[in-house]
């Protein structure tokens, strides 16, 4: 398991270090700078020279590449133009809130997505298949800002149950935290229930065709030792690849829930960042996205070896 | 010097403030205490004005900093942190007396080294500090006495110094060599910061040491007498126009900037809502690159011009929620001036293919440079563009976002023939604010003209304001008639309220001083 590790992480080096490379220069291949986001709308040519000196925005771009990868080399990501503080704190605040809203979102996805692709599975070809396929479905071609907004309306304004938005930390109130993230939760994941019931179904049906099934069932054991240990346990190789799919996107890609429900995750976070054209934000702040990736398929891959003893034996 | 005279506005003040004293008490609030919540629909990028010309940041920190002097509700010059401002006869020096038992928020008295600071750090970083160009020096040569020196006579210093674009507003000396955008926000407002999370919430509260201008019995404009009534401000950032329709109506956010037109009917019908209409919120306009062509033909730009139906592109533009405007002043203010109404909203396609034809135009694409994160202003392209296609101009739109559109009309010269934008704070300042755009070549690539020039130095050197205002109206009329731009007309914004939330006037931009909730 060791081995598995420590290559997946020495496979993941060079993929950081060009992320890095390539998100520098894309950046700077993009027109536009910070100084028409600061300079305002009517702000004069002058005045956003006079922003550019001000931020050293004026400097050669391979001057600014080095003293960027000097700043790495000391752990410096540097500090946001616009936030006033390092790149690092201001990543580092925002992260409790998205992964907060992600395992929120992650929790839902799995219960439904899981629990409908089963059933699904077991009931094929019913009005249950169909019925949990078309849930899926649904799920998957509604826009998030839509779906978020007609919550918005139904639980917010005409029930009242919700706040329209905002966000409270767990750790202040966890009640608070709950009433502000379940709406953008559920808006979240209901993108996501869709890929994972569909991707559990067809591997279950899969699975339920093998002839351990078969054998399992003809010893008499129970249906859900059958489906729960035999089944189950052989289907999660490519459920687990889909789980982490749906984990970077919740983390990465939740802008559109973070804007209708104004929460200030990374997601928002970055994509500011992008329209002021913060560079360091930018820069910094992608690493970490990156850096959370190459995380989290270390550890798709170590629960792969964890569930299949061949995965370890051919990697090992 | 051997004689100075009080200039009529600190005469004005003073007397305002005798006068009213006589007549009224100053105000105070009927009932004091709650949170008011407003939502913001753009993001705080920063609370350092110094760094910062942005609508949204102004939002915030008018509330927390206060300047010298600034503007009252007609938008013309007051004092603020000034007790009296005096010119010399010869306009070469103005001294003020500041206002004593002035504290910041960190409980440090104000003084003119405060405001020397203030004056170094802005001459240093601030985006407008050109404003400045002809002062010789700032000196601080008592406590409660601050002198600026200048070079030579500039009659519209004190129009630039009361300017709320970006105000020097007086900070605590120790953080004269703050960096750009590392200023802390400590000022002497009513309101002081508690928190600040950005693309979230600025929490802000009632500054208990704050001492009211007692020159005035009431707010006037961003001066006059400021009292908090409330105990907290949270400013939310809520970039969604359909969540914040949905806070103001379930009572959650107690006042909203900004209302999409869609919504004001169902609003209306909510007793428990007020809609705060804040007209001539700015001026929708389109600038010619007169360097490229085919824009660079007068009489193809005059074409264009003959072609346009404004109210088809206002209302467009703004769902409605517009009005037709001549020039770059709004209709009922005193320095409103219709020169060059002969060139406004001709919609005459004989004529636009009359000067097509005198430009000798061959069917050149014409680009129109626009951007999506203002929507009326993709909105104006889009229909100029239908609307000169109409007459034979092949017009294409070239859509990206704000600071990409912006950095190519100032960088790729020859990629566009016209530049979308918006002018707000600026026509709200009045003329000499606006014009700045099209002297020096400025904003938009115009060319040399002596004419437009010799207007402008008149509207900043004349010292008689009628004779200022005369050379405002020649300059709009010169702009016009060579179609240096096109203004189409001004929006209307439109601000909510709850109900119980009283004393809410907007003055462009938020005031939270003034305002309690019942």
């Amino acid at each position: 398991m060791g081995r598995v590790i420590l290559r997946s992480i020495a496979g993941a080096i060079p993929v950081v270090l060009l992320v890095t490379l390539i998100t520098f220069g894309l950046m700077r291949l993009i027109p536009g700078d910070v100084s028409a986001a600061l300079g305002g709308i009517t702000s004069t040519t002058e005045e956003r020279e006079q922003i550019r000196k001000n931020l050293g925005l004026d400097e050669p771009v391979h001057v600014q590449l080095l003293k960027w990868y000097g700043g790495l080399l000391r752990a410096d990501l540097g500090r946001s133009h616009f936030l006033g503080k390092d790149v690092t704190t201001a990543t580092f605040e925002r992260l409790p809130v998205s992964f907060s809203l992600s395992l929120y979102a992650l929790v839902i996805t799995l219960i439904l997505g899981i629990v409908s692709g089963i059933l699904a599975a077991l009931r094929q070809n019913t009005w249950v298949d169909q019925a949990a396929m078309m849930f899926a479905l649904i799920g998957v071609s509604m826009p998030n800002f839509w779906l978020g907004l007609m919550m918005i309306v139904l639980f917010s304004v005409h029930l009242g149950w919700l706040p329209t938005g905002g966000y409270v930390p767990f750790t202040q109130d966890p009640i608070g935290w709950l009433r502000s993230t379940t709406m953008p939760a559920i808006s979240l994941a209901l993108l996501q229930v869709g890929l994972l019931a569909r991707i559990t179904r067809s591997t279950m049906l899969e699975v339920l065709r093998q002839d351990y099934v078969r054998t399992a069932r003809a010893k008499g054991l129970p249906n859900y030792l059958v489906i729960g240990k035999h089944a189950l346990a052989n289907a999660m190789i490519p459920i687990i690849t889909v789980i982490g799919i749906i984990v970077s996107l919740s983390v990465s890609g939740a802008v559109v829930t973070e804007t209708v429900f104004s929460i200030p995750g990374v997601g928002q976070l970055l994509t500011s960042a992008i329209l002021n054209r913060d560079y360091p934000m930018i820069q910094g702040g992608l690493l970490f996205v990156t850096l959370m990736l190459v995380g989290i398929n270390i550890a798709v891959d170590v629960a792969y070896a964890w569930l299949d003893p061949r995965v370890r034996f051919e990697r090992g | 010097m051997k004689k100075r005279h009080v200039v009529q506005l600190g005469l004005a003040a003073g007397l305002v403030g005798l006068a009213g004293s006589a007549l009224a008490a100053p105000f105070t609030c009927p009932k004091k205490g709650g949170d008011l919540v407003f939502a913001g629909e753009a993001k705080v990028n920063s609370l350092d004005q110094y760094s910062s010309q942005t609508i949204s940041t102004r939002n915030v920190v008018s509330n927390i900093f206060e300047p010298l002097m600034t503007r009252d509700e007609t938008n013309q010059p007051i004092l603020d942190l000034a007790e009296s401002m005096t010119e010399a006869p010869d306009g070469l020096s103005y001294t003020f007396k500041l206002r004593q038992g002035i504290k910041f928020h960190n409980g440090k008295d104000m003084t003119s080294a405060d405001v020397k600071a203030s004056f170094d750090r802005y001459a240093k970083i601030g985006i407008e500090r050109a404003f400045l160009v002809n002062v010789e020096k700032w000196e601080a040569p008592d406590a409660f006495t601050f002198i600026i020196r200048m070079k030579k006579k500039q009659p519209t210093f004190i129009e630039d110094l009361s300017s709320f674009s970006q105000p020097v507003v007086i900070i605590p000396a120790e953080q004269k060599d703050a960096e750009f955008l590392r200023l802390e926000p400590i000022g002497t407002g009513p309101f002081q910061v508690v928190e600040y999370v950005a693309d979230s919430h600025v929490k802000l509260k009632r500054y208990e040491g704050y001492k009211p201008n007692t020159k005035f019995e009431q707010r006037t404009g961003f001066g006059g007498y400021k009292v908090a009534c409330v105990d907290t401000v949270t400013y939310r950032i809520v970039t969604e126009p359909g969540a914040r329709v949905a806070g103001i109506e379930t009572g959650e956010l107690s006042a909203v900037e900004d209302v999409p037109t869609k919504a004001q009917a169902q609003l209306k019908k909510n007793k428990n809502v007020v809609l705060v209409p804040l007209e001539n919120w700015w001026v929708h306009i389109m600038l010619p690159n007169t360097k490229t062509a085919p824009t660079n033909n007068l009489a193809f730009r005059r074409a264009v011009q003959a072609a346009l139906d404004m109210d088809e592109i206002m209302d467009a533009s703004t769902d409605g929620a517009y009005k037709l405007n001549i020039g770059f002043q709004y209709p009922g203010r005193a320095t409103y001036t219709d020169a060059g109404k002969e060139t406004y909203n001709l919609k005459n396609k004989e004529l636009a293919k009359k000067y097509l034809k005198e430009a000798g135009y061959n069917n050149e694409p014409l680009v129109l440079l626009t951007n999506k994160d203002y929507t009326s202003m993709y909105n104006a392209a889009l229909v100029v563009s239908e609307q000169l296609k109409a007459v034979g101009i092949n017009a294409k739109l070239d859509v990206m976002d704000w600071p990409t559109s912006v950095n190519r009309m100032i960088k790729e010269k020859d990629s566009w023939n016209f530049f979308y934008t918006g002018y707000g704070t600026q026509p709200a300042l009045g003329p000499l604010a606006t014009m700045k755009f099209f002297a020096g070549g400025n904003a938009t690539p115009s060319p040399p003209d002596a004419e437009l020039q010799a207007a402008y130095d008149d509207m900043i050197t004349l010292p008689d304001p009628a004779k200022r205002q005369e050379a405002f109206a020649r300059m709009q009329k010169r702009i016009l008639e060579q179609v240096y731009a096109v203004p189409f007309g001004s929006l209307t914004k439109v601000q909510a309220v709850r109900a119980n939330v009283k004393g809410y006037k907007p003055f462009r931009i938020p005031r939270f001083s003034n305002v309690w909730i019942e």
